[in-house]
């Protein structure tokens, strides 16, 4: 069985975001996450070239707490340091705790469209070839 | 399409029992005509409705208004209210957007008088309200005078001289919720709300300067102070970034203690406590934190909007507050002698004339009930009824409610196209980004008109104005 490769993908609802993750393993799963967030905000704030990169950890009870609490930690240093986050690296990532580097660049206008990441219907799926996952972001 | 038992109770009523799910410990009740009937059933709004009909210490019957639509946890357009002693509280039925709200500000001058002077006004309205925090933000505040805004919220900012005396009367609760503990807030609600205030975000937030169109209650709108041809601003926000930490901090705490108290939810966003639990406590207090910082946000754009008029118009530019209503805010109340909670999520208070918290004011018609339709398309200012109290628990709708996703609004029309068209109906439009414009097209949402209709039919609030917007802001 070939790994799938690592995707993200914008799906219908009313009023929110809904976005679908594949990736083979946890690690790209959570650098794909960060990807599909940083893209959603740069779509409202703009970009710089300006680059920043911040260290981060989390810890969680389980897994599908761990996506939210990540993509919400993320979502944190965007508005309050006026940043987009692009890309991670190096994640090291288990079912309670993440932990790498996460690449971005610095916006003059701190990202707000998106509120939060929230756990409606989130689960964190193994499927053939790596995981997948839906997450509901407010906006 | 989800397959219910429902049956329909009135031509804006549909009930479905308490039986048509196993876990449900109360109805639901829908208010809608058959043509926002099918399309509430369209997504996962009543899924979402029947989930928050199983939550400990529900009364009464869990609610969707008609311009409800589908979430997260509770679904927008959502009421329910839980016993103050036995029942929970729910971030999740809250939101995220703490009072999120509206307020109507009525001017003296008429819109036809704006004539030329329209497109500067409107022009200098985007520059002096921003979206959101730049590098050191419109109004910087130290960390004690933050803690003034989350304890006295719009009273604290009548000691600026961002309001005055006479605002307070006209805001809900007086733009001050007593119970907000600052205490309990985070660091990082404080470091997200730094520098937020007076700004409005993104989404579906906006400004409108508007023209009443039409009075079609004379004596209420003569109390409101309203009249035809009058210019009006209305101001969508609420509590920024503030709010959103408050709600992520909640969420994740009431997901910690669930299991202690044997609570099991349908879906974990209605992570949740006992009221009277600490955990309950301790939200309920951040909740009114935020509340007032969402108060106060709205009224220093008010603030700035004054500035605006009045330098742009002199003595004609005066604006005075009709009202401002949380459309997304728990409250303690007393309802058939019991303390409940209800969480409002996307749905408004509508208090008649005899409910003590009806501003002195409007007690001869009942408490505005403000309910903006789409952008480029009518808002309407109802009032509530005493109706409503039994009704609803004095519940309404919020504003036209989307029917269509931002993907299906954007491949239906391009943000240029529906610049092009607001423009033709000789609307000013101010955006930075058109997609946004796109996101927000008036075919993205409900016809307001069918909402509006069925809230009066069902007795839930009574129809005064229409007004038709003459420039949008939009961050």
């Amino acid at each position: 069985m070939s790994p799938i490769a690592a995707s993200h993908q914008i799906l219908e609802h009313t009023s929110e975001l809904r976005v679908r993750l594949r990736a083979p393993d946890l690690g790209a799963l959570f650098r794909e996450a960060a990807r599909a967030l940083g893209e959603t905000l740069a779509a409202e704030a703009g970009g710089t070239e300006d680059p920043e990169d911040h260290d981060v950890e989390i810890v969680a009870p389980d897994l599908d707490a761990l996506l939210v609490d990540w993509l919400n930690e993320l979502l944190y240093l965007a508005e309050t340091r006026c940043w987009i986050p692009r890309d991670a690296e190096a994640l090291e990532v288990s079912h309670t705790r993440v932990r790498g580097r996460v690449r971005g660049t610095r916006v003059p206008i701190a990202p707000s469209l998106v509120k939060a990441a929230t756990h409606h219907g989130l689960h964190v799926t193994p499927v053939r070839g790596g995981y997948e996952a839906e997450v509901v972001f407010d906006v | 399409m989800t397959a219910i038992p429902a049956t329909r109770l009135s031509p804006v009523l549909v009930e479905i029992p308490r039986s048509a799910r196993a876990d449900m410990r109360v109805p639901a009740r829908i208010y809608a005509d058959e043509t926002l009937w099918e399309a509430i059933q369209g997504d996962r709004t009543v899924d979402q409705l029947l989930n928050v009909a199983t939550l400990p210490g529900v009364t009464g019957a869990v609610y969707a208004m008609p311009d409800a639509h589908e979430g997260y946890g509770f679904p927008v357009g959502g009421v329910a209210a839980f016993d103050a002693e036995t029942g929970i509280i729910s971030p999740g039925g809250v939101g995220y957007d703490i009072n999120c709200g509206v307020r109507l500000l009525r001017g003296d001058i008429e819109a036809d008088a704006l004539g030329a002077r329209l497109e500067p006004l409107v022009h200098e309205l985007s520059r002096a309200i921003p979206s959101g925090m730049g590098r050191g933000g419109p109004l910087q505040l130290s960390d004690a005078e933050l803690d003034r805004v989350l304890v006295e919220g719009v009273e604290y900012l009548v000691e600026r001289a961002m309001a005055t005396p006479e605002d307070l009367e006209t805001i809900e609760a007086n733009g001050r919720i007593p119970w907000a503990s600052p205490r309990d807030v985070s660091t990082r609600a404080r470091e997200r709300g730094r520098g937020q205030l007076g700004t409005i975000g993104s989404g579906n937030h906006f400004l409108e300067v508007q023209r009443v169109a039409r009075i079609i209650d004379q004596d209420a709108a003569t109390a409101l102070g309203l009249r035809e041809g009058q210019c009006t601003v209305l101001i969508h926000t609420g509590s920024r970034g503030f709010g959103h930490q408050v709600c992520t901090d909640f969420v994740r705490r009431m997901d910690r203690v669930m299991a202690r108290h044997h609570i099991h939810v349908p879906d974990r966003e209605l992570a949740c406590g006992p009221f009277a639990s600490d955990e309950g406590q301790a939200y309920f207090g951040a909740m009114g934190a935020a509340a007032n910082f969402a108060f106060a946000n709205r009224q220093v754009i008010t603030h700035r909007v004054r500035d605006v008029f009045t330098r742009m118009l002199g003595a004609e530019g005066m604006l005075t507050l009709v009202y401002d209503v949380a459309h997304n805010m728990a409250k303690a109340e007393l309802h058939e002698g019991r303390r409940l909670i209800v969480h409002r999520k996307g749905a408004t208070r509508a208090f008649g004339p005899s409910h003590p918290e009806t501003p002195a004011r409007y007690r001869a018609v009942g408490q505005p009930v403000l309910i903006p339709g789409s952008m480029g398309t009518a808002s309407y200012v109802l009032v509530g009824t005493d109706a409503a109290l039994t009704e609803s628990f004095g519940s309404c709708c919020h504003g036209a409610g989307r029917r269509m996703s931002r993907g299906a609004a954007k491949r239906l029309q391009a943000g240029h196209e529906v610049r092009r068209v607001l423009e033709e109906k000789g609307i000013v439009v101010r955006c930075a980004r058109s997609q946004e414009l796109a996101e927000e097209a008036p075919e993205a949402y409900k016809d307001v008109e069918r909402v509006v209709d069925v809230v009066h039919r069902a007795g839930l609030a009574r129809t005064v104005a229409r007004l038709e917007p003459i420039g949008v802001v939009k961050g």
